[in-house]
């Protein structure tokens, strides 16, 4: 029998939380918060070449800045950290790697006074020659980014190649690619690029960090995304204890990966650990345009697949070369390459099975997390490629799709079987709803229109040992709190936690609250990404709320003298009907129940859960292949309606359909947001958005007047978002991670439109006005394909198609 | 060299003493009002659009001195004195208009400014409204909905509370 009675437990549409303090303007984000006039305040000063020795940084004239108390360089702060791996110093030591980073950093009094500082400080480099070409990159190695990769520690599932520019490779090796090539009636072969993109979020990075004179111990308040993350990143680098580092994460205003791991901090920490500076909180607050040259963005790639078909239409084999061009680190971005690898054959199933994904450094800003991780990039190019090949083969593309799709039990390309969906389902609403078979007339004068779709898929991307846990304390007056160190930056996880543990504990949602993370409180969980907190902290939270109402059942039903089974709590009156009894959770629940015998028992109730995932095997490093690589697939669909204007390359969405098998919805209101948000920043990508950069690796895009994303006008007049609820076996609530997923397939959903709208092919990403519009007059010119792949050797990849006849 | 500005803030005569490059946005943020946010300081993103004198303006963009005699609204000037929340507001948390909550706001003040000018407005007005605020987590459209949403009831009401001076 179901213990507990609620309103606002799991599935409920309800109010967000701290929705009503981030409407009035109360809630602080980490820009907000006051520490008085002992704070200082940093700014860095940024290599005005891609690639060069430092000779000398002269910050004379800095010193006399009114306010400016200290300048300290790349050599006064040699440390080295990173997540996956240890390639990134705060500042350039000796050597800069791209244009705009940190070689020094100006402590100041008043933000002024730094910026003032900053301006004054001049370096002089011997400048090397830069490589930009990922292509070219990872194929000759007569510049080298990182010569010292070799000394760079880092965790056993990446493979760094020292002496050339990869800094991960990871690959899939499955059956005989070679063979089944060679019997295969159709060849397709393609490629596919998009440049770097940005998160965009609206809040710039911000930090504070303190270090306590007399014992050496580090505050850091700072927008991260995953407290605890920060913390052992910072602590590795530093080679300090954990109990010694404290991180406050305020509210953030929003992530999308950008503030994962850690970002900024170390930057900070270069000023606060600073002799001269110790024992004074120091600001490093990232001005807009300096956001893109400071921490990551999405890497640039290349992707190159060669698809082998048989007369029916099955996919038999499949080959491919993913570039992902990393910039100068690749200490977070080698992780994404792993994830594209892994999915590589995206939601088919193929036997045949030849990847090679690689992480390529060039001399550019750095690439690393970010929303979709990794599949965005993948399925931009394979959703693509499978529409080319469908028509290839004469086929239609749903068709082919469901024909090559990988069903619940087939292997996917890690040998892992598939977990339980309903993409059949998806897929067939998503065709109605955008009325995929059926041509309409342009409802603009003049305009074409056409209508395109693409699947998507994603798992956590997370070691196998990611970890959770959470508290559940209730408190003397029935209230509860909550100690769950995700951070909820928009997702809505403090919501859907909160109806877990209403749904566990009886208790009302509101009387539920939950703190942001601080790792002096809160109990360790490893970050907040991937789209794994509603399942892997979900797990936790709920064993948490669950040990907290088992201790209560047992309080109450020897303070009643009954069963605890007779026992139920309602809307957070805890009863039992056989005996009568209907009280409100009062003091007893912290202080201690009078029992019957004379004596008190209790004492504070306090819940306690803990998660790993069991059984995820890191797969194999020269095949791939693992019985369980990964914990859950998420799947879904996009269909896409659009129009263009022949005259001018402009592009209007008319309508979107969008769907995922999310397994449960937690927390509907926010489902329905994280795919409404996610497809218009996947179709904001696909449409507008690129980092540019000169010649010289001069960053041309570093705010919003030249990085443009969508506003309320571009929105699409017509959003469906919807899900299906299949559920997952291992899981909280039968719940999958939803969180990324929207933004995966907008982009290739929306090239197969335009596709179907002009009748040529464009191979780069993003489908601007300018891109489109030389496609039309290519098109006119009897091209069949666009590409404009920015350098030389990235331009080979033209050459990879036309194999078949 | 730092000058005197006098202005009402949120309905109260407020005195702040200012260097003549400090933008409004600092000098808001200095005195603790942080609902205006920094988002760019460029004039890009309108987290810090406040409304002086009935106009939404993206306060990194004005001079302090320039709120000389003027009334200056922020977003916690909309919240009644018993702290319930304006019907804008509501409508914001209502409609599942907010995620992260940095663009919001800004995004209300806008919303605010156009719907004393426009109380019954097409989804269309409200874009055009809101195009100069980002907002990178929603997509929009619960916000269109929220706009909407403060339109009916503040129509409803006969009168839009919290009326700037």
């Amino acid at each position: 029998m179901k213990q507990t009675v609620t309103k606002n437990g799991v599935g409920a549409w309800t109010e967000r939380k701290y929705d009503v303090e981030k409407a009035a303007g109360t809630l602080a984000f980490t820009d907000d918060l006051r520490f008085g006039p002992e704070l200082l305040h940093a700014r860095a000063v940024r290599s005005t070449v891609a690639h060069g020795e430092i000779l000398s940084i002269d910050f004379s004239e800095a010193l006399k800045v009114k306010g400016v108390v200290k300048v300290v360089t790349g050599k006064d702060f040699v440390h080295r950290f990173g997540l996956y791996l240890m390639d990134r110093t705060p500042m350039a030591i000796g050597k800069v790697r791209y244009m705009g980073e940190p070689v020094a950093l100006v402590i100041a009094e008043s933000e002024e006074a730094a910026e003032e500082g900053m301006l004054k400080v001049t370096a002089k480099y011997r400048e090397l020659p830069p490589i930009f070409d990922p292509v070219k990159a990872a194929t000759d190695n007569s510049v080298l980014v990182h010569p010292e990769l070799e000394t760079y520690d880092h965790v056993d599932f990446i493979t760094p190649f020292p002496g050339t520019n990869i800094g991960n490779w990871f690959r899939i090796r499955r059956g005989d690619v070679d063979k089944a090539f060679s019997e295969a009636e159709y060849i397709v072969e393609e490629a596919v690029n998009c440049p770097q993109i940005a998160h965009g979020f609206l809040e710039p990075h911000c930090c504070i960090c303190r270090e306590e004179p007399a014992t050496g111990d580090l505050t850091i308040w700072s927008t991260a995304q995953s407290a605890f993350a920060l913390r052992d990143i910072v602590a590795k680098g530093l080679k300090y204890p954990l109990s010694k580092i404290r991180v406050i994460a305020p509210p953030i205003g929003g992530g999308f990966g950008g503030k994962a791991g850690m970002t900024v901090e170390a930057l900070c920490l270069a000023g606060a650990m600073n002799p001269d500076v110790r024992g004074r909180p120091v600001k490093l607050h990232i001005p807009r345009e300096e956001v893109l040259l400071t921490s990551w963005v999405r890497q640039a790639y290349v992707a190159k697949i060669k698809l082998g078909i048989d007369k029916d239409g099955k996919i038999i084999a499949i080959r491919n070369t993913f570039y992902f061009d990393t910039g100068i680190s690749a200490e977070y971005g080698a992780n994404p390459v792993r994830s594209a690898g892994y999915s590589s054959t995206g939601c088919y199933y193929i036997p045949n099975v030849w990847t090679d994904s690689y992480a390529v450094y060039t001399n550019k800003p750095f690439g690393g997390a970010y929303r979709g991780f990794g599949l965005p990039e993948l399925m931009g190019a394979m959703e693509v490629v499978i529409d080319i090949a469908a028509r290839k083969v004469g086929m239609d593309p749903i068709e082919f799709r469901l024909k090559n799709i990988l069903k619940p039990g087939l292997p996917t390309c890690t040998g892992m079987p598939m977990n339980n969906h309903a993409l059949d389902t998806i897929v067939g609403k998503v065709v109605d709803r955008i009325k995929l078979n059926e041509k309409e007339p342009a409802t603009r004068k003049g305009w074409v229109r056409g209508k395109g779709f693409a699947l998507a898929l994603k798992a956590p991307a997370m070691p196998a040992d990611a970890a959770s846990s959470a508290i559940v304390k209730i408190l003397g007056d029935g209230t509860v709190e909550l100690l769950a160190a995700t951070m909820d930056m928009g997702q809505g996880a403090y919501t859907a936690y909160s109806q877990m543990v209403s749904e566990e504990l009886g208790i009302p949602i509101e009387k539920i609250r939950c703190p942001y993370p601080d790792t002096q409180s809160h109990p360790y969980d490893w970050q907040t990404v991937a789209s794994r907190s509603c399942w892997s902290m979900g797990m936790a939270v709920k064993r948490a709320a669950s040990d907290a109402r088992q201790k209560l059942l047992a309080l109450y039903a020897e303070y009643w003298q009954v069963e605890p089974e007779s026992i139920t709590i309602e809307h957070g009156i805890v009863k039992c009907r056989k005996k009568g009894k209907a009280e409100p959770i009062d003091e007893h629940i912290q202080s201690g129940f009078p029992m019957p015998d004379g004596n008190y028992k209790g004492g504070p109730v306090i819940g306690t859960g803990s998660f790993v995932p069991p059984d995820v095997i890191y797969p194999d490093a020269e095949t791939g292949q693992s019985p369980k690589s990964v914990v859950h697939f998420t799947v879904g669909a996009v269909g896409i309606d659009v129009e263009v204007d022949p005259a001018t390359g402009a592009v209007e969405v008319n309508k979107v359909s969008a769907g995922y098998d999310v397994g449960k919805a937690i927390s509907p209101m926010n489902v329905r947001g994280q795919i409404q948000g996610g497809t218009v920043q996947g179709i904001s990508a696909g449409l507008m958005e690129g980092m540019y950069y000169d010649e010289h690796g001069r960053l041309l895009t570093p705010d919003f007047t030249d990085y443009k994303i969508a506003t309320a006008l571009d929105v699409p007049p017509d959003l469906d978002a919807f899900w299906e609820e299949t559920p997952e076996e291992l899981s909280p609530y039968g719940n999958r991670g939803v969180g990324e997923h929207s933004m995966i397939s907008p982009a290739p959903a929306m090239d197969n439109a335009l596709f179907d709208a002009l009748g040529i092919r464009i191979h780069s990403y993003p489908l601007g006005r300018e891109r489109v519009y030389k496609a039309i007059q290519a098109k006119k010119k009897g091209e069949t394909d666009l590409w404009e792949y920015p350098y030389a050797l990235e331009q080979s990849y033209k050459n990879a198609i036309k194999e078949w006849k | 060299m730092k000058r005197d500005v006098h202005f009402i803030l949120n309905g109260r005569p407020v005195t702040f003493s200012v260097e003549p490059r400090t933008t409004l946005l600092r000098a808001l943020r200095e005195y603790g009002v942080t609902s205006v946010k920094r988002g760019c300081e460029e004039g890009e993103c309108g987290t810090c659009t406040v409304v002086i004198d009935d106009l939404a303006q993206k306060s990194c963009m004005v001079l302090a001195l320039e709120a000389e005699g003027k009334s200056v609204l922020t977003v916690e000037g909309l919240v009644g004195p018993k702290g319930e929340l304006h019907p804008i507001q509501q409508a914001f948390v209502d409609e599942g208009a907010i995620q992260c909550g940095f663009c919001t706001p800004g995004m209300i003040m806008s919303a605010y400014a156009f719907l004393r000018k426009n109380p019954d407005p097409t989804e269309e007005d409200i874009r055009v409204a809101l195009a100069g605020n980002l907002c990178r987590c929603t997509g929009y459209i619960p916000i269109f909905r929220a706009v909407q949403k403060a339109a009916a009831v503040m129509r409803e009401l006969g009168h839009i509370p919290g009326r700037a001076r």
